[in-house]
């Protein structure tokens, strides 16, 4: 049972890999951690990663290469701002052209230090991740951002009025998003109202 | 530890008192007095490996359901997928509804926040409805369907028109704002509503929350770990049946 206490925000793992110690391993290395999560587990081969992902909605995928027929490209949504980060198991005979497709590659030979390591570092990466020492207020440039998603402007528009790129607004808003632990521009928008960033009354259809 | 059949029905909720809720799906009540688990589905006509993997699924999120459970059919476990749905909608949702209709009415919250707060949760309430009679109205009739043409022999043209129009991969990609939802209702209550003075309906609340969530994850783990790969054999097999046939799809 890997379900800790639920007072902090649980990420969703992905984890594809047919051995099933390593499988086990994997969790305790992300127990190891302390950051909750769940976890869905597959041990065999996959035909169509681009739907599993779309399906389970992870935020980290952990993944055995050799189990996803005809691994061409990793599924990556443009338009979703939670786009999962890969972690790819691998072998030392794993060729650099697969190697290069993921986020983070995992050795399954590595030692453990180097396996903590590599976990702990991916882990910050990830929107919903506690991460005790980061400064969790919010910049002034996030905080103008959040104004304008509350508002109900997109992201390219956004973009237009602060004359920053729709990349830049994306990471902005996913650095927002973890740090106030709220996804949804209705989440945001009652956090806005509720510290006073913006007026009940300037707000369509809350 | 896994849940097996000479367990007694009481130990499994002394174990694991959130399955309760899953018993009452299946019509089984407390009161079981030393009954296993074997007994008391017999008593209620359950199929018993079918009650064990939902229960085990629900125990432990990492359990492997995947390859016997195939061989369950598809129309039991949307019997047990749109009871869970009346669950959600006509037991925990009204619910919470209520809980916090009172509390903004009775813990001193501003005129503003009142509204914010239970706008979010109609909001929520409207498009958790709306993804259930999405599956309830589409999904779960086309299932029923391919299971009715499989077992019988004979050749439809609907299902030919339905397999051209449905695949059950493309069902489940629009639910992840209905969960981010209930997410961000969780940090808004955690986090930024300011103290109230009803502290003991507002922990109720939380609490009734993450209970729906972990049911919620449950039922969503239930489909894309059990159904999607019964219904995606069903379709092959419709498929290969067809193409025998030498009728083009």
């Amino acid at each position: 049972m890997q379900i800790m206490a639920p007072v902090s925000n649980r990420i969703c793992i992905l984890l594809i890999e047919p051995s099933f110690l390593i499988r086990e391993g994997l969790k305790t290395l992300l127990s190891n951690q302390g950051q909750p999560y769940r976890i869905e587990e597959f041990d065999a081969p996959v035909d169509d990663l681009e739907k599993l992902v779309n399906r389970i909605n992870p935020d980290l995928v952990l993944l055995n290469p050799k189990l996803v027929i005809r691994l061409i490209s990793l599924p990556r949504f443009n338009e979703n701002i939670f786009e999962p980060f890969y972690i790819g198991l691998i072998e030392s005979d794993t060729p650099a052209h697969i190697q290069s497709k993921f986020d983070q590659t995992l050795n399954l030979d590595a030692e453990k230090s180097e396996l903590n390591k590599i976990m702990e570092k991916s882990l910050k990466q990830l929107p919903n991740c506690n991460s005790e020492t980061e400064n969790t207020s919010l910049s002034e440039r996030e905080i103008s951002i959040l104004k304008l998603v509350a508002l109900g402007n997109t992201n390219n528009e956004i973009a237009d009025k602060l004359f920053i790129s729709a990349h830049t607004v994306m990471t902005h808003r996913k650095n927002i998003t973890r740090k106030l632990g709220i996804k949804t521009v209705s989440g945001l928008t009652v956090y806005a109202i509720l510290n006073q960033l913006i007026k009940l009354e300037e707000v369509q259809g809350v | 530890m896994r849940i097996h059949k000479d367990l007694k029905m009481a130990e499994v909720i002394h174990m694991n008192h959130h399955l309760l809720p899953v018993l009452n799906r299946f019509d089984i009540f407390l009161g079981f007095g030393e009954r296993t688990v074997e007994a008391v589905c017999r008593d209620h006509k359950i199929n018993l490996d079918f009650f064990l993997e939902i229960v085990n699924t629900f125990h432990d999120p990492s359990y492997f359901p995947l390859r016997h459970l195939q061989t369950f059919k598809a129309s039991m476990l949307i019997d047990y997928l749109q009871k869970t749905h009346s669950y959600y909608l006509d037991v925990k949702i009204p619910e919470i509804g209520q809980y916090i209709t009172e509390i903004v009415q009775t813990s001193g919250f501003e005129e503003s926040h009142r509204k914010l707060v239970k706008n979010f949760f109609d909001q929520y309430q409207h498009e958790l409805t709306n993804h259930i009679t999405k599956e309830e109205q589409g999904v779960y009739p086309y299932v029923l369907r391919l299971e009715k043409v499989l077992e019988s022999t004979l050749t439809s043209h609907e299902i030919l028109e339905d397999l051209q129009k449905y695949s059950i991969t493309e069902y489940e990609e629009d639910h992840d704002d209905v969960e981010s939802k209930l997410f961000d209702l969780k940090n808004i209550l955690i986090k930024y509503l300011p103290p109230v003075s009803n502290y003991k309906l507002l922990n109720l609340i939380l609490h009734e929350i993450f209970e729906l969530e972990s049911d919620l994850n449950n039922h969503g783990h239930i489909e894309d770990l059990i159904l999607v790969p019964i219904v995606e054999n069903m379709e092959k097999e419709l498929h290969s049946r067809y193409a025998d046939h030498g009728t083009c799809i």
